[in-house]
C-alpha cells in the first residue's frame, strides 16, 4: 500500500529552535523542509528535462544556455517562447491549488473538501466558457475566469454565513453552488455551435497548453504574495483546527482569521484557475500525501503541498504531452489519477467509522 | 443452562483484538451489570452480545446456537439493545420513534396489526411517556430522552435486554429514573437485562449480579455484595477505596481514597478576580440564565454543580466569553470579559470546554505547545518560555512519557490528560474546567481531580470546575456553588452548604449525608426518587423558594 510507505517515510520530527534574542522565535521541523529541498531540486530536474522534450528535441545543455544565456534563435524559440511558460505555468498552478486546498482541508476540518469541489473554479468555468463561446479574445477569459472564481466564492461565503461561520455548511452550500454553475456550463455548451463549444471544452478540462509569459508572471506575483501569506496564517489555522471553541480560549479572533484564510485559499484557486482552468484533484490529494509525509499541517507542511503540487501537476503535464499516444488536456491526466484516489480515500473512510 | 452466553469468544475492531476467549453466561431474569475502567472492553463485549460485532473466534450463545447463524429478525425478537448515545433523527416523536421498536415483527407492506399498536401503547405507558408521545424526541430533557428509548427497546416485547451505560450524562435524579424503569421491568415483567456501567455504586445498588472486567476478560463475578469490597475494586480499577454503610438502605458504597493527605498549599494563589454581575445569557431566543449574580474566590477550588440543564456549563461559558452576555457582565478583575482583548484575556484565563476534538495525527507535544498560542506571534513562535511551559505541563500531567504519541492513540485517561496539559501550558492563573471527569472511569477521574488539586495547592492556580458528581464537589471544592433552573441556590463551603435538604430541593433525590472517612467533609450518599417526574419536562419554578442558609 501507499499509506504506509508514505507514513514510514514521515517519521517523527527533527526540531530545531531558533531564536533571535527574545524577539523572534522558530521551531523548525528540519524533515519537512529537507523534503522541501529534495521535491526543489525534483522540481528543476523535471523542469530541465521536460524543456529538452518534444516533437523537436532540445539538448539539456542548450536548453540551459537558451534560459539563461544566448543560444541559437531556434532553440531560444522553442525553449523561451514555447516551452518554459507552459512548464512554468504547470508548477505555479500545481502550487497554489494544492496550498488552497490545505487551506480548505485545514478549515473545514474535513479531508473531502477542495475548491474544485465546493464551486470555485465551477465559477471561474461558467464565465470562461461564455466569453469562449461569444468568441472574446484570449487575453480576457484568465480576467473573466478570476471574476468568476471570486463571484462564486463570495456568493458561497454569503449564504453559508448565518451568525458565524460553519465548516459543513460552507461545504453544503459550496457543493450546491457547483452543481448550479456545472449546469450553467453545460448549457452553454449545449446551445452554441459546435466549433465555439469545442474549444470551451478543452479549456473546461483544465490545461496549461497555450500559457505564454504574461500568464506565467501573473501567476507567480499572485503567487509570491499568496504563498508566504498563507504560511503565516497557517500559524493560526493549526489553532482553529482544535475547533472554534478552543481558539477562542486561546485568545484568536475567530472570525477574522476565518476569513482571511477563506480570502487566501479563494484567490490561490482563482489564479490558479484563471491560468490553467479548472484542473481536478491536484487541491483534493495533494494536501493529503504532504500531511502523511510532513505530519499536521504547519507552515513547513504548506511548503512541501505547494511543491508537491508543482511536482505533481508537471509530472501530470509530462504525461499528458509526451508518454499517452495523443497529446490530452493535463487536467485528465490528474483527474484520471484523482478520482481513484479520491474513491479510496472514501473507501477508507468508511473503514474508520 | 443460561439463555445467553459468550463462550471462548474473540471480539475486536480489524487487526485490535480486545477480548481474547472470554467466557461468561448471563444469568437468566436478573440485572447483571458489567463493570470495568476504561477501554477494558466492557462495551465490546456488549456489542459482542448483542450480534453487533462478530466474533473473530468461540460464538456467542443464545438458546443455546451460535447467535451469528441466526437471522437478524429472530434475533431482534428475542433480544433489544439500547446503544450507547443513541441517535435519533432529529425531528422525529417519540411515538414514531416507539414504533420503530416494531420492526422486527412487521414485514414489507404489512400495515401494523393490533398487536403491533398494543405493544407501543404498552411500551409507551411503561415507560412514563405517555405525555410526551407526539414531542419531538431531542427537545426531550436527557432523563426523559433516554425513557423514550428505553420504550423502543421495549415495543421490540424481548426477554433480554442490553443497555449500553444508559445513564450516562444524566444528573442523579435522571440516573434514578432511568435504572428504576430498569428495575420494574425485570422484577415486573421478568426480562432479564445486561447493563454496561461505569458507576460502580450504581452497578452495585440496581443489579443482582456483577462481571467485572479488566484487559479484555473477566476477573471476577458475583452479588455486589461480594463485588464491593476494597480489594476487589483495587483488583479491578487500580483505585484504593473505602466502604462504607449507607445509613438508609445498609448497601455498601465505595469511595475512592484518591490523595491520602491535605496538600498544603505551596504557592501563595496569584490574585485574581472573576465574578458575574447580574449576567444573562441566551442561547437563541432561549434564556438559560438571568440575571445571576456570584462570585468565584482567588485561590481556591470551586466546583459549580446543580441538576441537567440547571445552566451551569452556560454560566462557564459566558465567564469565559466564548457566549456574549445578553445582560450585566462576567468580570474578569473588575472589567467585562467581552471587553478586554482576547490575548489578554487568554494570558488570564483558560477553559477546557467539554468534550473537545483534537484535528487527526496531531501528537500529544504538538497539542500541548498549542497552548502557548495567547503567548505568541507569528514571528515569535517558540521561544524559550514556550518550550519551558510545555515541559513543565507534560511533567505536572505526567504525560512526558507519551510525549511523541499521536493523541488519537491514547486511551480517554491519557487524553483528557493531554488536554488539561495544553490549558496547563497556556499559564493562566484562572482555570475553568467543564465536566472534566465525564467519560473517565473511577481511577482515571480520582487521577485528574487530584492533579488538579495539587495544581491548585502547588502553584497557586484559581480553578473553576462544573461537576455532575455531588461526591466529587464536596471533596476537592473548597467552595461549592449549587445551581438551579439558571439560578444560584445555595453557595459556601461544600459542609455548610450541602445538607439533604438542598438535595432534595435541588437534585430531586434523597439521600444521606455522612462524615467522608477520609476528609471528613459531608459525603453524599442518595437512595431514592422522591415524587417522581415531579421536576421532569416542566418549567424551572418561578420563585427561588430553596435557598438554603449558609
Amino acid at each position: 500500500m501507499i499509506r504506509p510507505a508514505l507514513s514510514a517515510l514521515r517519521g517523527g520530527p527533527v526540531l530545531l529552535d531558533l531564536r533571535l534574542g527574545s524577539f523572534a522565535s522558530f521551531r523548525i521541523n528540519v524533515r519537512v523542509l529537507a523534503i522541501c529541498l529534495l521535491l526543489l531540486v525534483v522540481v528543476i530536474a523535471l523542469a530541465a528535462w521536460a524543456a529538452t522534450l518534444g516533437s523537436f528535441i532540445v539538448p539539456l545543455d542548450e536548453v540551459v544556455r537558451a534560459t539563461f544565456s544566448e543560444s541559437t534563435r531556434q532553440f531560444e524559440f522553442v525553449v523561451v517562447q514555447l516551452r518554459l511558460p507552459r512548464i512554468l505555468s504547470a508548477i505555479l498552478v500545481g502550487a497554489a491549488l494544492a496550498s488552497s486546498g490545505a487551506i480548505f482541508q485545514g478549515l473545514v476540518r474535513n479531508p473531502l473538501v477542495s475548491p474544485d469541489i465546493i464551486g470555485i473554479q465551477a465559477g471561474a468555468t461558467v464565465v470562461a466558457v461564455f466569453m469562449i463561446v461569444n468568441g472574446y479574445t484570449d487575453r480576457y477569459i484568465p480576467l473573466g475566469a478570476f471574476g468568476g472564481a471570486v463571484t462564486a466564492a463570495t456568493a458561497i461565503y454569503l449564504l453559508a454565513w448565518k451568525g458565524g461561520m460553519s465548516g459543513n455548511r460552507l461545504v453544503l452550500v459550496g457543493i450546491g453552488i457547483d452543481a448550479l454553475l456545472a449546469a450553467g456550463t453545460r448549457y452553454l455548451i449545449v446551445k452554441f455551435p459546435v466549433q465555439q463549444a469545442q474549444a470551451a471544452i478543452a479549456w473546461s478540462t483544465g490545461t496549461v497548453y497555450g500559457t505564454g509569459w504574461f500568464d506565467v508572471q501573473v501567476i507567480a506575483v499572485a503567487l509570491g504574495e499568496l504563498l508566504p501569506l498563507a504560511i503565516v496564517l497557517t500559524w493560526q489555522l493549526r489553532v482553529l483546527q482544535f475547533g472554534d471553541d478552543i481558539a477562542y480560549v486561546l485568545g484568536m479572533r475567530v472570525e477574522p482569521t476565518r476569513l482571511a484564510l477563506i480570502l487566501v485559499g479563494c484567490a490561490l484557486a482563482a489564479v490558479a484557475v484563471a491560468v490553467a482552468g479548472p484542473v481536478g484533484f491536484i487541491a483534493l490529494m495533494v494536501p493529503h500525501v504532504a500531511r502523511i509525509i510532513g505530519g499536521p499541517m504547519t507552515g513547513g507542511t504548506l511548503l512541501l503541498t505547494a511543491l508537491l503540487g508543482a511536482v505533481l501537476l508537471l509530472g501530470a503535464d509530462i504525461v499528458a504531452l509526451h508518454v499517452l499516444p495523443v497529446a490530452l488536456p493535463v487536467g485528465v491526466v490528474t483527474a484520471g489519477v484523482g478520482a481513484p484516489y479520491f474513491l479510496f480515500l472514501l473507501y477508507r473512510a468508511n473503514v474508520r467509522m | 443452562m443460561t439463555r445467553l452466553e459468550a463462550r471462548e469468544v474473540r471480539l475486536g475492531y480489524g487487526d485490535a483484538v480486545i477480548i481474547d476467549g472470554l467466557t461468561a453466561s448471563i444469568p437468566d431474569h436478573r440485572i447483571t451489570s458489567i463493570i470495568g475502567a476504561n477501554g477494558c472492553g466492557k462495551s465490546t463485549l456488549l456489542r459482542g452480545l448483542a450480534r453487533l460485532l462478530r466474533p473473530q473466534g468461540g460464538a456467542v450463545l443464545l438458546d443455546g446456537q451460535a447467535i451469528h447463524h441466526q437471522p437478524t429478525k429472530q434475533i431482534a425478537r428475542k433480544l433489544g439493545l439500547l446503544a450507547q448515545q443513541a441517535n435519533a433523527p432529529e425531528s422525529i416523536t417519540v411515538e414514531d420513534l416507539v414504533r420503530r421498536g416494531r420492526y422486527p415483527h412487521q414485514s414489507l407492506l404489512q400495515p401494523p396489526t393490533d398487536a403491533d399498536r398494543d405493544a407501543i401503547d404498552r411500551a409507551i405507558a411503561f415507560a412514563g411517556v405517555d405525555d410526551l408521545r407526539d414531542r419531538a424526541v431531542d427537545q426531550l430533557s436527557g432523563g426523559q430522552r433516554q425513557r423514550a428509548w428505553l420504550a423502543m427497546v421495549l415495543a421490540q416485547e424481548t426477554d433480554l435486554l442490553l443497555l449500553d451505560e444508559p445513564t450516562t450524562f444524566l444528573d442523579i435524579a435522571h440516573q434514578h429514573e432511568v435504572l428504576d424503569l430498569v428495575r420494574r421491568l425485570n422484577r415486573d415483567e421478568g426480562k432479564t437485562v445486561v447493563m454496561v456501567l461505569h458507576d460502580i455504586n450504581e452497578a452495585a445498588r440496581w443489579s443482582d449480579h456483577v462481571i467485572a472486567m479488566r484487559d479484555g476478560a473477566v476477573v471476577a463475578e458475583g452479588t455486589p455484595a461480594e463485588m464491593i469490597t476494597p480489594a476487589r475494586i483495587l483488583d479491578v480499577f487500580n483505585v484504593a477505596t473505602d466502604v462504607v454503610t449507607a445509613p438508609g438502605t445498609g448497601l455498601p458504597i465505595c469511595v475512592p481514597r484518591g490523595t491520602p493527605v491535605e496538600l498544603r498549599a505551596e504557592r501563595p494563589p496569584t490574585p485574581v478576580r472573576l465574578r458575574a454581575d447580574r449576567l444573562s445569557l441566551h442561547y437563541g431566543a432561549r434564556a438559560v440564565i438571568d440575571d445571576l449574580s456570584v462570585e468565584v474566590p482567588a485561590g481556591a477550588i470551586t466546583a459549580i454543580v446543580g441538576p441537567n440543564a440547571c445552566g451551569k456549563s452556560t454560566l462557564l461559558r459566558g465567564m469565559s466569553r466564548l457566549l456574549p452576555p445578553a445582560g450585566g457582565a462576567a468580570l474578569l478583575d473588575e472589567r467585562p470579559v467581552h471587553e478586554t482583548p482576547r490575548r489578554r484575556m487568554a494570558q488570564r484565563m483558560a477553559l477546557l470546554p467539554q468534550a473537545p476534538e483534537s484535528p487527526p495525527g496531531i501528537r500529544v507535544d504538538e497539542m500541548v505547545a498549542s497552548g502557548r498560542f495567547p503567548h505568541q506571534r507569528w514571528y515569535r513562535q517558540w521561544s524559550a518560555g514556550d518550550a519551558a511551559a510545555v515541559s513543565r505541563a507534560l511533567d505536572a500531567t505526567d504525560m512526558q512519557p507519551l510525549a511523541t504519541h499521536e493523541v488519537d492513540a491514547l486511551s480517554g485517561g491519557q487524553r483528557q490528560r493531554a488536554w488539561v496539559a495544553l490549558t496547563l501550558a497556556q499559564d493562566t492563573p484562572l482555570l475553568l474546567l467543564d465536566e472534566p471527569t465525564t467519560f473517565l472511569d473511577i481511577a482515571h477521574q480520582v487521577e485528574l481531580l487530584d492533579l488538579v488539586r495539587a495544581l491548585n495547592r502547588r502553584e497557586g492556580r484559581t480553578v473553576v470546575m462544573v461537576l455532575h458528581d455531588l461526591g466529587q464537589a464536596c471533596r476537592y471544592a473548597d467552595h461549592v456553588i449549587v445551581m438551579d433552573g439558571g439560578r444560584v441556590v445555595a453557595a459556601g463551603s461544600p459542609a455548610a452548604t450541602i445538607t439533604e435538604a438542598l438535595v432534595r430541593d435541588v437534585f430531586g433525590v434523597e439521600c444521606d449525608i455522612v462524615a467522608d472517612p477520609l476528609t471528613g467533609g459531608p459525603l453524599v450518599i442518595p437512595h431514592g426518587l422522591i415524587a417522581q417526574d415531579a421536576a421532569e419536562g416542566s418549567a424551572p419554578p418561578a420563585e427561588p423558594a430553596r435557598v438554603s442558609s449558609t
